[in-house]
């Protein structure tokens, strides 16, 4: 059994808000959320990716989890909206500044792209309008190959009724044609009062078409698998693609595993000589 | 006197029942924007089947809920519905996001299909 996460939780410059919705997120049982900052580039004028506010400024004492003992764990995510394919530029040096990385794809071919080529974590499945395209197994089983997940928001079903029916009608698409694997259910709570508990979660997969196993893993253990998969990308030094979640570089695994146990100071990885720059916390100290 | 030597034949008995219970039970809470907003136990039926007919529509809407025991001073509630129903409730409760136009959450506590399962909570169990 996987801890539950909630990987998508909106920025608001609003420091209270957010540390509410943090302390509520632990309240309800989530042991790891990701701060999501949303990026729409235009190709009018050239704007700046955000940068991350680094944890401890934003939160001075992370609130334990109920249920366990340990302190709930908060990651940077950032979603790019594309429209374009010269929105997204991979292995740009201010997306490693970020734990996960996303994208919304708004039209066939950037969809087709993402799910393929793009070197993602998350492609985010609109829900606030009627789907542009359809999904083709394709790009998806593609997509499961590399271990790239498919992320569907509930927090506009619960703001306005006309965004419920989108949200069912393109989360029931995206189960037909995924057959329910590789699908993380979040939150993109804005509020506290948005945010729903895991169990509850689960039920609006079972809504959307997945069965009862996949339901629960899609807050569970897909979860878990995003964060191995966009750990592992800082490390790979081979340019061939990670081919899924199976062939995962074992120190990436330790990493991983050695994070659920401890805070996520200093990083304790043997051997790895070339310093690769990620995120902090996931960057391994200099001395070998 | 009994003789000493009389022992109780001890029978390994496994009893499996499969959709025991017609009925399921969940323990919610109602958490408002405005805290002080407090609400009679008919305007929270109202609110739960008015919930069922926005998702579900008039079908949810028919569906047998009740309301067993009501909190009002915690707004916290029992609920019953028959166990075909319980994943439209229970959706319908999750996506349920106003209450006279303040923001509002419905927390599930506890599900069961057995009453005397929600008498406990070991997720409010206080250990010294």
């Amino acid at each position: 059994m996987s801890v539950f996460m909630d990987l998508n939780v909106l920025f608001s410059p609003d420091r209270n808000r957010l540390q509410g919705v943090i302390e509520t997120a632990a309240h309800l049982g989530f042991s790891t959320v990701a701060i999501n900052y949303v990026f729409e580039p235009s190709s009018k004028k050239k704007q700046e990716v955000p940068v991350p506010c680094p944890i401890s400024e934003l939160i001075d004492q992370l609130p334990v989890v109920q249920g366990r003992s340990r302190p709930i764990r908060v990651l940077n995510r950032l979603t790019v909206l594309m429209s374009d394919s010269s929105h997204f530029r991979p292995s740009a040096p201010e997306y490693r500044r970020f734990d996960l990385l996303a994208v919304q794809p708004t039209t066939e071919k950037l969809f087709h792209a993402a799910c393929m080529l793009y070197d993602v974590d998350i492609v985010c499945i609109s829900v606030t309008e009627k789907l542009p395209f359809i999904f083709k197994r394709a790009p998806i089983n593609g997509a499961v190959e590399r271990g790239v997940v498919f992320e569907v928001s509930y927090s506009a079903a619960i703001r306005d009724a006309t965004m419920r029916r989108y949200t069912i009608a393109n989360a029931v698409c995206l189960m037909d044609s995924c057959k329910g694997k590789n699908v993380i259910l979040s939150s993109a709570a804005e509020k506290a009062l948005e945010l729903r508990g895991p169990y509850d979660v689960t039920n609006l997969g079972l809504l959307f078409g997945l069965s009862d196993g996949d339901a629960k893993e899609a807050v569970s253990s897909t979860c878990r698998a995003v964060l191995l998969h966009a750990g592992n990308k800082y490390y790979s030094t081979s340019t061939a693609s990670t081919t899924g979640s199976t062939a995962m570089s074992t120190t990436a695994i330790v990493m991983m595993m050695k994070e659920d146990e401890g805070q996520p100071s200093a990083k304790r990885c043997s051997g790895r000589p070339s310093g690769p720059s990620g995120p902090p916390h996931l960057r391994p100290p200099s001395s070998v | 006197m009994h003789a000493v030597d009389q022992k109780e034949e001890s029978v390994f008995q496994r009893v499996v029942l499969k959709n025991a219970s017609p009925f399921h039970y969940m323990k919610v809470h109602l958490v408002l924007e405005n805290e002080t907003t407090r609400l009679t136990a008919v305007e929270l039926k109202h609110f739960i089947i008015s919930g069922l007919k926005t998702l579900h529509g008039e079908v949810g809407a028919a569906l047998n809920v009740d309301v067993l025991k009501y909190d009002d001073d915690t707004l916290t509630a029992l609920l019953r519905v028959s166990s075909r129903g319980l994943v439209k409730l229970w959706s319908s409760l999750t996506l349920l996001g106003s209450y006279q136009n303040q923001a509002c959450a419905f927390r599930v506590l506890q599900v069961s299909p057995f009453l005397l399962a929600l008498s406990g909570n070991s997720r409010e169990l206080q250990l010294d």
